[in-house]
């Protein structure tokens, strides 16, 4: 048993955050939802990185990379469609969708989308015109092209797994944001940080977190070594958890940040909006447990009793 | 990166669970109860287990353990505490008496101590709580007073489970009211049967020989009674209850509960309303994040990390009392029926019962906030 990551992995994901970081992080995602060509910076940083050489189904150390990286790409808000980039199937990013009302982030920065549901039914994608929403502000409305058959489970397990590493990565980035805030912010001539609710609330969070990132390593390794439909069965779980506790902290850190968190400038409110899309598509945490109960009926979350 | 506990985890797991199944039978719900015979059933347990190598198997092999990995003890809290504790008040020597002994005790103690812990055949109870001093340990008031033959101590002490069960006692006192809080305390190794102990058991929702009141009248002790320095009784305490928060694998009984009335409700499973169901997939899942947090506060190579411990610790609780309310719910019109033919043979009635007392024992879910906290805000660089 040994729940570390491997050292070239971290080395791998320290590399990757020195040189995406060094894009600006959230200042560039909102300079982004202005202009959308900043963008192309994040495809070449990638492309240095070896991104394309990265094979997510290429055993363990290369799937962990990955999920770092994934990782990373959330604690920046990074622009860019990396989990959908990863998982591609036959060289064709892959969107994971309602196929009622199809949705793809980043949807207009690369080409030849596949669309698939839980289930793996998949189709050509047709992207259409950017929305600029406030939330999700990179979704982009999409219609189901050609059936192109089943995408594997396998393929729709790693989706989730490496969406929810993403988010993690955007939730440790919030939780830190509102520690170093309640550390100097100062109210009644004390830091906040010296208020027991502050702290409880803190310790809350850090609790939701560390048990995600837990549970995202725990996953990752079962997709290697667990068999099918228990591997799509953990998958859907992380992600039903990853959603939930992304809206328990988000909630906590901006109860704690005050109005500054709700400002564009605040990295918080980037962070937020940006991490919309993985936390209610392509379906909503309610819909993704009630996935999940006829498999919870039949045995197929394993735990040390089943 | 490798969540495999390996093959003798596996193979101890096996072990454990046949052991279980030949000795304890399947209505059994902990030592706890009315009837002497579900005590008698954990003495005889421990001394099967004891027998087989399996009841101190963390100890280091001098002292009569097998030096397990800490992947095996883990092993051996998930399965005693899925199967309601059939150790009974056992635990408290195997798990932190018996190892306190080893770190603190003097070459007497431990050769006094040790081997009937390892043969299963004393109970301790722990003389920490008072009416004035719950989770501010540190500011107890019984009192230690020096004469020349070593100490008498007053006071009164609460909450003490095992005490009318319990032949030995680790009792703290304070030694010096003026030394500052980390030095004011002493542990003692008092044998129950002293004069000036007067136990009364308090009658409450958990059942019975949960919570004790224990009242000491100028009981005496000696220089040969003390675990560790005079004054240094904080440290040790602060030892046994940081193991204490992952001591308690309460994540496997909710494990163990919700296959238990899953297999119980046969087909009834499917026509539970779609809430509750729902809710039923989230608390599989709370379990299994639960025990990932207790197995990264353990599995660290210099030790159990206490506020690792402290944040497994709320997960855990916060789970067992979640479940709790589910299995309750699931079991519909037959929730509180407590008489034979109950469900899951009124495992669900007790886990609830218990669960109350999850984020309170132990060191509140409050006390485990601020260490979290502490080492989040404070101890950060």
């Amino acid at each position: 048993m040994n729940s570390s990551l491997p050292e070239e992995v971290l080395s791998f994901s320290r590399s990757a955050r020195r040189r995406l970081g060094s894009l600006g992080g959230a200042e560039l995602a909102l300079r982004a939802e202005q202009d959308r060509s900043e963008r192309t910076a994040v495809g070449k940083a990638l492309a240095e990185l070896g991104v394309g050489e990265l094979d997510v189904r290429d055993g363990e150390h290369q799937l962990l990379a990955c999920a770092e990286l994934c990782r990373v790409s959330g604690a920046l808000a990074l622009p860019w469609p990396l989990v959908e980039q990863l998982t591609a199937v036959g060289g064709r990013p892959l969107a994971l969708v309602d196929l009622g009302r199809p949705r793809v982030d980043h949807g207009d920065v690369l080409d030849g989308w596949l669309g698939c549901d839980l289930d793996g039914n998949a189709h050509d994608l047709v992207v259409g015109t950017p929305t600029s929403a406030k939330l999700g502000p990179f979704l982009v409305p999409a219609e189901l092209g050609a059936p192109q058959g089943r995408v594997s489970s396998d393929d729709v397990a790693l989706h989730l797994v490496l969406g929810t590493w993403r988010l993690l990565g955007g939730l440790e980035a919030a939780l830190a944001q509102v520690v170093e805030h309640v550390g100097v912010r100062r109210q009644f001539g004390r830091p906040l940080a010296e208020f027991q609710s502050v702290r409880f609330a803190v310790a809350d969070a850090s609790v939701a977190v560390r048990g995600l990132e837990e549970l995202a390593k725990f996953t990752t390794w079962r997709l290697h070594c667990a068999p099918q439909p228990q591997r799509l069965v953990d998958a859907t779980a992380l992600r039903l958890h990853g959603a939930e506790k992304a809206v328990q902290v988000l909630r906590a850190c901006h109860q704690l940040l005050g109005a500054v968190g709700f400002c564009d400038e605040h990295d918080v409110s980037v962070l937020d909006r940006h991490l919309q899309p993985l936390i209610r598509l392509p379906l909503s945490a309610e819909a993704l447990a009630a996935r999940l109960v006829p498999a919870v009926g039949r045995g197929e979350l394993e735990t040390l009793f089943t | 990166m490798d969540y495999d506990l390996g093959a003798s985890a596996d193979a101890l797991r096996a072990r454990l669970r046949e052991l279980i199944r030949e000795h304890v039978p399947e209505d059994f719900l902990g030592a706890f109860s009315h009837d002497p015979e579900d005590l008698a059933l954990t003495q005889a347990f421990c001394k099967v287990l004891a027998k087989e190598g399996l009841l101190c198997l963390s100890w280091p092999v001098e002292y009569g353990g097998a030096g397990a990995s800490v992947w095996e003890q883990t092993v051996v809290r998930e399965e005693m505490w899925a199967h309601h504790e059939p150790r009974g008040a056992q635990y408290m020597g195997v798990n932190w008496v018996g190892p306190a002994l080893m770190r603190h005790g003097t070459p007497a103690q431990r050769a006094q101590h040790l081997p009937p812990i390892a043969a299963g055949e004393v109970i301790w109870c722990q003389g920490f709580s008072e009416p004035e001093a719950g989770s501010d340990l540190a500011s107890l008031r019984t009192r230690a007073v020096a004469d020349e033959h070593g100490w008498l101590v007053s006071g009164q002490k609460v909450w003490t489970s095992y005490a009318t069960m319990a032949s030995w006692c680790v009792l703290a006192a304070c030694t010096d009211p003026e030394a500052s809080s980390s030095k004011r305390l002493t542990l003692f190794l008092v044998p129950m049967d002293r004069p000036g102990i007067e136990v009364r058991p308090i009658p409450s929702m958990l059942g019975p020989h949960h919570l004790n009141e224990v009242f000491l009248d100028e009981v005496r002790v000696t220089p040969e009674d003390v675990l560790g320095p005079v004054g240094g009784g904080w440290a040790v305490m602060r030892d046994a209850l940081a193991y204490e928060r992952v001591g308690i694998a309460r994540y496997a009984r909710c494990d163990s509960l919700l296959a238990r009335l899953r297999q119980a409700l046969g087909e009834e499973w499917d026509d539970l309303p779609a809430g509750l169901r729902s809710r039923w997939v989230r608390a599989l899942v709370d379990v299994r994040v639960a025990r990932l947090l207790a197995y990264n506060a353990v599995g660290r190579p210099e030790g159990v990390d206490p506020a690792a411990a402290s944040l497994a610790r709320i997960a855990t609780t916060t789970c067992d009392q979640s479940v709790a309310e589910l299995l309750l719910e699931a079991a519909g019109a037959t929730a509180l029926d407590s008489a034979e033919g109950a469900p899951v043979h009124g495992a669900l009635d007790d886990h609830w019962r218990y669960a109350q007392a999850a984020t309170v024992s132990s060191g509140t879910i409050e006390v485990q906030r601020m260490l979290v906290a502490r080492q989040v805000l404070d101890e950060r660089t």
